[in-house]
């Protein structure tokens, strides 16, 4: 709980205006897109500068009052679920684009910006801001700087820590501290990648450096139909073995390919494996390595290949895939969104081997993937109402986790540990690898006290609830959906 | 080794001999210098070193062992024994080699599967994964490419009390945990030994061409390269070579063989009026010239992209003013590599002034080498500014009885 005198220190730090005590109000704030985590938190403040973001942020230090910032709450693995009493930094005022430099081909932004917008913002000049993870109609630059965001398209353009130059930082003691420049190579550690992806655990960003860049001359997105899975994972290893590298190599099962086509009609052929693969850059170049990706699907015994003819019917395809989490609504009553990276050459054993563990559990698993850098999104169906079947699902989405750090990956590709995957991380690391790591969090936070209790593994409280997928009171209403 | 330096030395001697074997240990001048075979044998000689407060270098054929403050290494850990490409996985396009690897060796044997870690460093025959890494240097390729941020996957490392500690994997996409391989790199071997990186890995460039322009002043090429980095082209290379006699814009641009001509005409569009010949690829080795200057002063200057050709024309000015010979190389990233041979005064002047202005466009400047002469007569590392608290807690976290590497980096860290 906090005190009156708490609360009036951080009214004083953010106005009236910016301060939500109410706890109808606090409800919007319980949880992110991993909504079956929910945490009261004390307060809430919505600051519009960083001098307010620093003031709250001293009065938590002054107290030692845990603080978790939070940007759009898309977050699939409870980055932003609040500690039990603590305060919530909202920055979803801080949403100013406050600079464009195109000689420099950069944009600096604060943190409550909408991915989306910074492209918007300097298309008229031709560029883009390249990642693209599937929220990013709605996720905040701040929570892609969190949690180092990929999409689609960092296979070639690399995550957000390719794109962040530097951060404006409010450290959890209230010192403001600027890591990086617009020039490359400040002297000194590498502070702006270490922050990248440390979940919010090393302070608060609140104001970013962003890359920008050049959109190419041509993109084409092709779609090809396969048999199953393996055929378009065969047809992967093949385009990348010829040396290509394409700007987004995803492939969707049958089950992924039912949903996404109930919920968007994106028109994708019936099949068991679609292979979408996305070339940029100069036409001849395009038009020659088009032709070659023709050839392999050909080889691999595509039944259909077509490419998108217009930019609307490559954005419906994009569409389609994108919406692919959402629209497992339609086809499955309860689902789990699982986030899992393997080397790409396991595809085909690991397929097999989710294949049989699902039809061993009796549940369904639909694939979506980002197969160009085996960045598996199994998602697991079940049904509540069934008695035993949630905690099946629960067991197999875990079991599908230790399959890939088994078979040499990552238990989280671009959504983050959070509070998910806490115990998995201790699964993939050995003590010495997060004693290590937690020398990094103590030097920043010694205090304990930016977004506690999450990342790194630790004895489960009572009252967790770990796992599936509870929708949020916002998207029953049909005021919000999730990505 | 001070007072005890007698016993320390032989018992330091003793001691790691019975980690690496007697034969690879020996005595140099107040060093012991040891080639450990692995991750598992540097571990007991960094807590031998933790318990008695030796101060520890690790290097690998030592080209980089000038840069930074001077540290005098009671332990110099050579790492050349550890120098194998341990996988290879070409169709995830990763690889994992030792620290000791050469580059040169390492990108061999990528090359026999088409691939290659994108950085050109310095000296590639000779320098080594862990030395380039822990400077992280970088050259042209940076444009397309990135750092070795964006390419280092993951690391095994030594900390100060021996702790063997992994940090990110060997798959390309990953966000478990803090990515501790981008503190290690660029952290002159302050705050770990690294034992052995995880790369991500790209096709190698099988068909480039380059192309030059010549300039009397390097203001002529501010608009064209402007232009440049303003188009759709992705070139592999733009540096922009100044000395004061000429100054020259060198171009490389990757891609199949029949779509070369027409970038070369894109190419030429782009850059008029300049008039552009083909050039031979040794041009890119006009950083490692420099570099390899006798007796120069070696910086390395950062500053954003567009203000590169105006820092050029008024370091050219300086450098005539003062008298002092000045020549460098500019990547179109901002990244420039700078000589200046002169007396040592003038040279810390223009170090000086340089600095003031670089302050105005987000600059910096690091002395990589400097001759003896100019040693303590400037700070080679400058000021960085609000963050070196921080720097300080971390370091001092990584490695409390300062061991690795003591005051060799950024404040004396």
């Amino acid at each position: 709980m906090l005190t009156s005198i708490q609360l009036d220190e951080l009214r004083a730090a953010v106005g009236a205006g910016g301060l939500i005590t109410a706890q109808n109000q606090l409800q919007t704030y319980e949880c992110d897109g991993l909504t079956n985590f929910r945490v009261m938190p004390g307060a809430v403040v919505l600051p519009r500068t960083t001098e307010e973001v620093q003031a709250v942020v001293r009065v938590c230090a002054r107290y030692k009052i845990p603080f978790v910032s939070r940007g759009a709450g898309t977050g699939l693995s409870g980055g932003a679920l609040p500690a039990e009493g603590c305060v919530v930094i909202s920055l979803a005022r801080l949403d100013r684009i406050l600079e464009v430099d195109f000689a420099n081909r950069l944009v600096v932004v604060e943190p409550g910006v909408i991915n989306a917008h910074v492209t918007q913002r300097v298309t008229p000049r031709g560029y883009f801001y390249a990642p693209d993870p599937s929220s990013q109609s709605v996720c905040t630059i701040g929570g892609n700087v969190a949690e180092n965001s990929g999409g689609a398209h960092c296979l070639k353009y690399g995550f957000t820590v390719t794109h962040v130059l530097a951060l404006e930082v409010v450290l959890p003691s209230g010192e403001l501290v600027q890591f990086g420049s617009r020039a490359l190579d400040t002297p000194g550690y590498d502070l702006t990648g270490v922050f990248v992806g440390s979940e919010g655990t090393l302070g608060v960003a609140t104001k970013i450096t962003l890359r920008i860049v050049k959109r190419p001359q041509v993109v084409q997105t092709l779609l090809a139909a396969f048999a199953s899975p393996h055929a378009a994972g065969q047809t992967v290893s093949d385009i990348i073995a010829a040396g290509m590298l394409p700007s987004a190599l995803e492939i969707m099962d049958a089950l992924a390919i039912q949903a996404a086509e109930a919920a968007v009609h994106a028109h994708y052929p019936t099949c068991d494996g679609l292979l979408l693969v996305e070339l940029d850059g100069s036409a001849s170049e395009v038009e020659s390595l088009m032709r070659q990706v023709r050839e392999l699907c050909g080889k691999n015994g595509a039944s259909e290949i077509r490419v998108a003819q217009s930019e609307q019917e490559r954005a419906l395809v994009w569409k389609g895939r994108k919406a692919a989490f959402a629209s497992m609504g339609r086809i499955s009553p309860n689902y789990i969104v699982q986030d899992g990276v393997i080397p790409r050459t396991a595809l085909s054993r690991v397929l097999t081997e989710i294949e049989s563990m699902a039809i061993g559990a009796g549940l369904r698993v639909a694939n979506v993937f980002h197969a160009g850098d085996g960045n598996l999104h199994p998602l697991v169906l079940y049904d509540r109402s069934i008695p035993g079947q949630e905690e099946a699902a629960l067991d197999l989405s875990y079991r599908i986790l230790r399959l890939c750090v088994d078979s040499g990956g990552s238990i989280t590709g671009e959504h983050g540990v959070g509070k998910e995957k806490q115990e998995a991380l201790g699964y993939m690391f050995t003590e010495p690898d997060l004693a290590t790591m937690q020398l990094v969090r103590c030097a920043f936070d010694p205090e304990n006290i930016s977004n506690p209790d999450k990342v790194f593994p630790r004895p489960r409280l009572c009252g967790d609830k770990p796992g599936p997928y509870v929708p949020h009171a916002l998207e029953t209403a049909g005021i919000a959906e999730i990505f | 080794m001070d007072s005890t330096t007698a016993w320390t030395l032989e018992e330091g001697t003793t001691q790691i001999a019975s980690i690496v074997g007697e034969e690879h240990v020996r005595v140099r001048g107040e060093s012991v210098v040891c080639a450990p075979a692995d991750a598992a044998q540097i571990a007991p000689i960094l807590r031998f070193a933790n318990a008695n407060g030796l101060a520890v270098t690790a290097s690998g054929s030592g080209t980089k062992l000038g840069w930074g403050n001077p540290v005098a290494a009671d332990i110099q850990l050579s790492m050349g024994r550890m120098n194998t490409l341990r996988e290879h996985a070409w169709q995830d396009m990763t690889c994992t080699v030792e620290a000791g690897s050469t580059w040169a060796a390492m990108q061999a044997e990528l090359a026999r599967h088409g691939q290659m870690v994108a950085l050109d460093p310095l000296w590639p025959e000779r320098a080594t994964v862990g030395g380039i890494v822990a400077v992280n240097d970088s050259g042209a390729l940076r444009l397309k490419y990135g750092g070795l941020r964006d390419l280092i996957i993951g690391m095994t490392l030594v900390l100060a009390d021996g702790t063997i500690a992994r940090t990110g994997g060997k798959v390309v996409k990953n966000v478990a945990g803090y990515d501790l391989h981008k503190l290690m790199t660029g952290s002159f071997g302050t705050l770990g030994v690294i034992a052995e990186v995880h790369f991500r890995l790209h096709p190698l460039e099988q068909h480039s061409r380059t192309w030059t322009a010549v300039a009397r002043h390097p203001s002529l090429f501010d608009a064209p390269l402007c232009a440049l980095l303003d188009s759709q082209m992705t070139p592999s290379g733009v540096q922009l070579r100044v000395s004061q006699r000429q100054s020259a814009l060198d171009v490389r641009i990757a891609g199949l063989p029949h779509c070369l001509d027409e970038s070369g005409a894109h190419l030429r569009k782009i850059l008029d009026p300049l008039e552009l010949s083909e050039s031979i690829e040794s041009v890119w080795q006009a950083r490692q010239e420099l570099v390899d200057r006798e007796g120069a002063v070696v910086l390395k200057v950062s500053l954003i992209p567009s203000e590169v050709c105006a820092v050029f024309s008024e370091l050219q000015q300086w450098a005539d003013d003062d008298g002092v010979d000045c020549a460098a190389v500019a990547q179109a990233t901002g990244l420039i590599t700078v000589a200046l041979r002169s007396e040592p005064e003038a040279a810390v002047t223009l170090i000086e002034r340089l600095r003031a202005r670089l302050r105005v466009c987000d600059g910096s400047l690091v002395a990589l080498q400097i001759p003896e002469a100019l040693r303590n007569k400037f700070d080679i590392w400058g000021c960085a500014a609000g963050t070196l608290t921080l720097m300080r807690e971390i370091k001092r976290r990584f490695d409390p009885n300062r061991i690795l590497n003591p005051g060799r980096f950024v404040g004396g860290i």
